[in-house]
């Protein structure tokens, strides 16, 4: 071939997709279109339904009901016999067949039943056309809009949560814009981020969780940039079975979230106000004994007198918090738009913490003739917060980390003359005045962000579909943080400032073709096949200045140490993917992806992937009748495997040794870096096994969804320790396994169903074990648990692992002479523990199972939602009572018992050395969502409707946990450290008053 | 049909889109690979540099500071595992303590990166005569520094690294050997091809003086191996108004000013943690090295000396352990007593005029002159000269001073146990020591 053919054909093809984009609709204009008009109505309630889809098959044509339930479709097509398809979440797709004859005008009304237990909703997410789920081989999760639309959650995880089965979704922190983690089926990576891939509209988005600033663990992930009210709906497919089309990224699973659209019709409105309360939930009981001990000598139980202080009065407070919404969407020939702008502000329980979030959507739909239309949509976000850093695995500058290693005997309040706040923690540990750190500090972070997209779809041929996506999502986050000079940090009394930036750009482009045609009377195939070039590029700077001089908060006023992250990945992919569905009853799959990444090396750059499913609806067979049906009336039997990767488990640089440039005092010099590089370092991978059974019963009133997985991922990427006298002191490797097996479970249920009540019950159960193997040492300890949590092999991903209580054989604690508890050591001497201490697993964060229960009952205007989110079996390391109960500081209510006289002195300092004191059970079942709801037409508005709401989130929780709150993580959104307590903000009760008007 | 030739335009329009977007070769544009730095003159004279740079920061913020709590030079306040086990020390010290670790791989990294230097300047065409000369004497010092270290705190370790992490191990005297043969070679290679302006300019900078250097540590490794000849005549050789330092930046800081103004992990002890027998009341060294406020019981203590300031230079070595080398040197091969007694004081009666500033300003010795009370003399002034320079334990060990199990009070372990991180993977690693 020669070299300048491609560029021809190139220009040629260039002018020909402009040419067929503004003038073919005038070239395919017919005679006098056909219209098609009529009502939709409700099935039971007989109540008109608005904003159904109706489309006529083959052509872009689609139009919608308006708020009368009518609709009216102009179709300028050749005379003959079409399809017309209503959709509506929620209701069954309906199908009805017209012919287009010599009549112009046809009325054709239409009525749609509930899909109450939704198994035959249409998706599209891991398969090449919009299919309905019963012909599916693996388990989709779908959530619509009204699944949540009154949870009021801050961002679409939050969200999520309890919604579906097979999902963990943990809340890291209970800051307004704390971060979230989703695990779909178990984590499936140590070293990468375990969240799920998201693709919002085809944009694959930025979910980074990146710590510009210290704040002690916490850190937002990005999909708080989202707001939850654009969305119109979301599926989730949980592993490598069902996500192998999306290859080299698709290992954690993906969330496909589509955003509203537009209709086609007047103009329709709708504004929502919320007005939010959030509190504390729960305050740590603190010590109040009215003496301490003199010093810290065992023999000398001499005390003195001291008055005590509850510092959290100061730290917590009543936060309030506001979001409004507002859309207005319509469309007419040819065109749907839909804008959309909000606001949301809301406290932390922390003083001084709040998150805003303001943003502006658009989304314009236009068909350029009856085979062709565009969309194009863009969100702009501007999300800005004021932060309290808190935790503390680095830094001790926090100010619940203050509060725990405070001596509570000192007031904290500033000295009412000189304003100077007194250091409250002992010399030797000094820490930060939680209260200095509240009214001084400024931290704050803002983002600005730009979603867009352009998408073209184009069904030129029957059966023919293609569909281009070109996605970008560019975001600028902005983080600075300033301590002034003369304060009660251990480390920065000279003052600190920081700003860190980060410029992140996406893009992706994708191009699918599919092709759904009918091979026999009983055999269909759809075929797809797809590209996609993807390109992440990131810069990221910060600079750190100490030495402050004093009141200018930049980092020009002192010593400035600046860093710099520049990085560049490109990926690109193709699949194909095959479906035959015989007689309607078996649906078999096979499909195959091929990635090449910029993040691995020349060898290891390509990855296949491979998937094959198959499903069997067995309540389609002739045999099938009866009694049978009527009990069971649909059972599909389904199986599938699948292989995906983790591309970026690891940065665009890992596999080189990185060698540390640095001036040393006027000469330019390198020096070798701690990670040795591994040119043939590849990509994790997964392979994923899942059968499973979706069955409605007593005619739809009752679905069951059941699958089980198992999980393998194998050439698990570990940061593995070397050998020190290797030079280097770690490597990426591909090491290790790592198994998730597990079962998920999800009933819908209407118990009660008649035309003016309606009760709903969703009750999901999942339950998930994870192993990590062939670990080189067998055992690999994670920075963010203060090496005291590790992987381990034969146990679960971030397992506990440190030292014990020393024990007789009876099984009672083998106590020192002085009768105080002890570690386990390696031998024993004289019947005391000698030796260097041992370390076992002491705990395992990760819960036995997982479950929710969601009631909802609908009576007339009311509507009562209530949402209980269950864990079990899950350790908490409580590292905050660990600190707080220990004589050199004392703020906890556990150090009275040895300040009575009850536990001998220095058996706090004791305990403190025995990490197996402080795990504890985590479990928890928290009123995640309770809500009530009135919709009504009030006179004022002419059409539409008014809905006024009640909710409360988090308003409970049933566990023994003495902390905070079990469900927060110190270590953010670490994917190997998880239940680390170390004074993260717990997740506050929030009370909402909000109302919301359609018109 | 049309249509259809319009879509397969389009198609392929999307297609050259997508093609013309992705490269897979990026180049990392944040740091130097091995290959930009091992194969080319600027990334052999930049990691030549980086040497020093590496000891000068990372390698005695661990050298410098965890033997000193060990040998009772500071005390650990922090209550960060790692320093209460250091501060701790005992039988029942962790193998799993972080400082040990960190001093046992920082210092196996600047041998490595020494070693990679020895490999493979050579092999750089354009690094030739007295800079290539200059470039791996220099490297040898590093690797040389780097064992000595590593003997100071282990009986036992390895003397070259290993890739495949599976390196073998020989005992402390044979480290110290190999140490001392790199100091020998490269003394003799600098006789033959002497350094390069070039190499003064771009490797060795201002206020370091290469071959000085070497004959200081040689002295140093071979008092520690008991070569007292071959102590007395390095240290002889040393010009002791060559005044050799470390220099800082904002981006690349003084480590002690680090450890002690910003960690604060640490201070220092009354009487640089000497027994009070040994501490000389009116020792200016006191005043030089450490801020004492209050007094008695309620005295807080802090760095001051070399870690006063954040750009601060620190000594590569201090002129006067030259003359404590040959004392001792002299006095541990029954030498002329009044030799040593001379040398002794020299350092005792400075006043004024040391280049760096450490004046005891004592009086002249007036105890026994013995062999046996000299060395005492000798060890107390290196307690207190060198104070803080990575030596008491050592020092404490060579001068056979009460130690563990039976004493703790002037060092709370002989040697450290191997660091978890080597013996897991490394079937070679040594039994550890009892204390």
């Amino acid at each position: 071939m020669k070299k300048n053919q491609p560029f021809q054909v190139f220009r040629h093809s260039l002018f020909i997709l402009f040419l067929s984009l503004f003038t073919v609709g005038s070239l395919y204009a017919q005679n006098t279109p056909y219209v098609i008009k009529g009502v939709v109505t409700d099935g039971r309630t007989s109540q008109p339904i608005p904003g159904v889809t109706i489309k006529i098959s083959n052509k872009v044509i689609e139009t919608s009901s308006n708020s009368n339930g009518s609709f009216e479709m102009r179709a300028n097509v050749p005379a003959g016999k079409y399809e017309l398809t209503f959709n509506f979440l929620g209701y069954t797709q309906k199908t009805a067949s017209v012919e287009l004859g010599s009549q112009n005008a046809i009325t054709l009304n239409v009525t749609l039943s509930e899909d109450l237990v939704r198994l035959n909703e249409i998706v599209v997410t891991g398969t090449s056309v919009a299919t309905s789920r019963k012909t599916l081989g693996n388990a989709i999760a779908t959530v619509g809009a009204k699944d949540f639309a009154n949870s009021n959650a801050n961002s679409i995880d939050q969200a999520l949560s309890g919604k579906i089965s097979g999902a963990q979704i943990t809340q890291n922190s209970g800051n307004p814009a704390g971060g979230i983690s989703v695990r779909l089926r178990g984590t499936s990576t140590v070293v990468g981020a375990a969240d799920p891939l998201y693709i919002i509209d085809g944009v694959i988005i930025n979910n980074s969780s990146t710590e510009l600033l210290d704040l002690g663990g916490y850190a937002q992930n990005r999909l708080v940039d989202i707001n939850p009210a654009d969305i119109e709906s979301m599926e989730i497919i949980k592993g490598a079975a069902a996500a192998a089309i999306y290859g080299s990224r698709a290992s954690n699973g993906v969330v496909q979230i589509f955003t509203k659209k537009g209709k086609e019709g007047k103009p329709a409105y709708s504004f929502s106000s919320t007005f939010k309360m959030s509190e504390v939930r729960k305050t740590l009981e603190t010590n109040t004994y009215p003496f301490r001990f003199t010093n810290t000598v065992a023999t000398d139980l001499s005390q003195v007198p001291v008055q005590r202080y509850d510092f959290q009065d100061d730290i917590f407070r009543t936060a309030a918090g506001t979001e409004n919404n507002i859309s207005v969407s319509g469309g007419g020939n040819g065109t749907q738009y839909f804008v959309s702008a909000n606001y949301l502000f809301n406290q932390g329980i922390i003083d001084k913490s709040d998150f805003s979030r303001v943003g502006a959507r658009a989304r314009v739909d236009q068909r350029l003739n009856d085979w062709l239309k565009i969309s194009a949509g863009m969100n702009y976000v501007l999300s800005s917060s004021h932060e309290i850093p808190n935790g503390g695995l680095n830094e001790a500058y926090g100010a619940l980390t203050g509060f725990i290693f405070s001596n509570n005997f000192v007031n904290p309040a500033a000295d009412p003359v000189t304003g100077v706040y007194p250091s409250t923690s002992a010399a030797a540990a000094q820490r930060t005045n939680p209260l200095e750190a509240i009214n001084r500090f400024q931290f704050q972070q803002r983002t600005s962000r730009f979603i867009g997209n352009f998408q073209a779809t184009a069904t030129p041929v029957k059966g023919l579909s293609i569909n281009y996506v070109l996605g970008y999502d560019n975001s600028n986050q902005i983080g600075t943080g300033y301590i002034p000079v003369g304060n009660t940090t251990p480390s920065y009394n000279a003052g600190y400032s920081r700003r860190a930036d980060k410029t992140s750009f996406l893009l992706n482009n994708d191009l699918n073709v599919s092709y759904q045609t009918k091979l026999a009377d009983w055999l269909e195939s759809t075929t797809g096949i797809g590209g996609t070039a993807q390109s992440e590029k990131i810069f990221q700077s910060g600079i750190t200045a100490t030495q402050l001089g004093l009141i200018g908060q930049t980092t020009n006023n002192g010593v400035a140490i600046p860093s710099e992250f520049r990085s560049d990945i490109n990926v690109m992919g193709a699949f194909i993917q095959q479906t035959f569905g015989i007689k309607e009853k078996i649906y078999l799959t096979g499909a195959a992806r091929y990635d090449i990444s910029s993040v691995f090396g020349e060898s290891n750059r390509g990855q296949f992937y491979p998937k094959v499913s198959a499903s069997y609806i067995l309540s389609n067979e002739k045999f099938w009748s009866g009694q049978l049906s009527n009990v069971l009336s649909s059972v599909k039997l389904r199986a599938s495997y699948g292989q995906a990767g983790n591309l970026t488990a690891i940065g665009a640089y890992d596999r080189y040794s990185s060698y540390i440039p640095v001036n040393s005092a006027g000469l330019p010099s390198v020096y070798s870096p701690i990670l040795l590089g591994n040119a043939g370092i590849k990509p994790e991978r997964q392979e994923e096994i899942e059968i499973g059974t979706d069955l409605s019963l007593f005619k739809g009133r009752l679905g069951v969804e059941f699958s089980y997985y198992k999980k393998e991922v194998k050439d698990l990427l570990l940061l593995a320790n070397l050998t020190p006298s290797t030079g280097y002191s770690s490597q990426y490797i591909n090491v290790g396994t790592m198994t998730n097996k597990g079962f998920e479970l999800l009933v819908r249920g209407v118990p009660v169903l008649t035309d003016k009540v309606k009760w709903d019950v969703v009750a999901t159960y999942s339950k998930n074990k994870n192993v990590v193997d062939n670990i080189p040492g067998g055992i690999l300890t994670f920075p963010g648990g203060f090496g005291q949590v590790a992987a381990v092999n034969g146990y679960p991903l971030g397992t506990f692992h440190s030292t014990y209580f020393a024990r007789n054989p009876d099984g009672s604690l083998l106590l020192t002479a002085g009768g105080l508890p002890q570690t386990e050591k390696v031998g024993r001497t004289g019947g005391q523990p000698s030796g260097a201490a041992l370390r076992k697993v002491i705990g395992d964060p990760n819960p036995d199972w997982i479950g929710s229960l969601i009631n909802e009952v609908t009576v007339g205007k009311f509507s009562f939602r209530a949402q209980l989110d269950g864990s079990f079996g899950g350790d908490v390391f409580n590292f905050t009572k660990r600190v707080g109960d220990r004589d050199l500081y004392g703020g906890l209510k556990g150090y009275e018992a040895e300040l009575k006289g009850e536990v001998p002195k220095g058996y706090s300092a004791a305990t403190f050395a025995i990490f197996e004191n402080w795990i504890e059970d985590g479990s928890f079942v928290k009123m995640r969502e309770l809500s009530v709801s009135y919709t009504f037409k009030p006179k004022f508005l002419k059409s539409g409707n008014m809905r006024l709401n009640l909710a409360g989130r988090n308003l409970f929780s049933i566990d023994n946990y003495s902390g905070y709150d079990p469900e927060v993580n110190a270590a953010g959104q670490s994917s190997a450290v998880r239940g680390f307590d170390f004074v993260e903000v717990p997740i506050p009760r929030q009370i909402i008053l909000g109302f919301n008007v359609n018109f | 049909m049309k249509n259809i030739y319009k879509i397969k335009a389009g198609l392929l329009l999307c297609v050259m889109l997508i093609a013309n977007s992705c490269k897979m070769d990026t180049v990392n544009l944040n740091a130097p690979t091995e290959a930009d730095v091992l194969t080319t003159r600027a990334g052999i004279i930049g990691l030549s540099v980086g040497l020093r740079q590496y000891y000068s920061t990372n390698g005695i913020a661990a050298s410098y500071f965890y033997p000193a709590v060990t040998g009772r030079e500071l005390q650990g306040v922090a209550t960060f595992t790692n320093v209460l086990e250091l501060e701790a020390g005992g039988t029942q010290f962790p193998t799993a303590n972080g400082s040990v670790l960190t001093l046992w791989a920082n210092m196996q990294k600047l041998m490595s990166m020494s070693e990679d230097i020895i490999a493979n300047a050579g092999n750089v065409s354009t690094l030739t005569g007295g800079t290539l000369s200059g470039i791996i004497a220099h490297a040898k010092l590093y690797k040389a520094i780097a064992l000595g270290t590593l003997a100071t705190s282990f009986e036992q370790s390895n003397i070259k690294t290993d890739r495949n992490g599976k390196a073998t191990f020989v005992p402390r005297q044979a480290v110290l050997a190999e140490a001392i043969r790199l100091l020998n070679e490269a003394i003799t290679e600098l006789n033959v091809t002497p350094v390069s302006a070039d190499f003064n300019t771009n490797v060795a900078g201002a206020n370091f003086n290469l071959k000085d250097v070497i004959y200081a540590f040689n002295a140093r490794y071979n008092l520690m191996a008991g070569n007292n000849t071959a102590a007395i005549t390095n240290a002889t050789a040393v010009n002791l108004s060559s005044k050799n330092q470390f220099g800082y930046s904002s981006v690349s800081v003084n480590p002690l000013w680090n450890t002690s103004a910003i960690l604060k992990y640490y201070v220092p002890r009354a009487g640089f943690g000497l027994p009070a027998s040994l501490f000389e009341a009116g020792d200016q060294r006191e005043a030089f090295y450490i801020t004492t406020t209050g007094s008695g019981s309620t005295a807080t203590r802090t760095l001051k000396g070399f870690a006063a300031e954040q750009l601060g230079f620190v000594p590569v070595y201090l002129p006067d352990e030259m003359k404590l080398i040959r004392a001792e040197a002299i006095l541990r091969s029954n030498g002329p007593l009044t030799d040593a007694l001379n040398l002794i004081n020299e350092v005792r009666t400075q006043t004024t005029g040391d280049i760096f500033g450490v004046n005891a300003g004592l009086p002249a010795y007036s105890g026994a002159v013995t062999k046996e009370a000299l060395l005492v003399e000798v060890y107390r002034q290196r307690a207190a000269e060198l104070y803080l320079t990575g030596q008491r334990v050592e020092d404490s060990r060579r001068f056979e001073r009460p130690g563990p199990p039976t004493n703790t009070t002037e060092r709370n372990r002989n040697f450290y146990p191997y660091p978890d991180q080597e013996r897991i993977a490394n079937p070679n690693t040594p039994a550890d020591p009892a204390i």
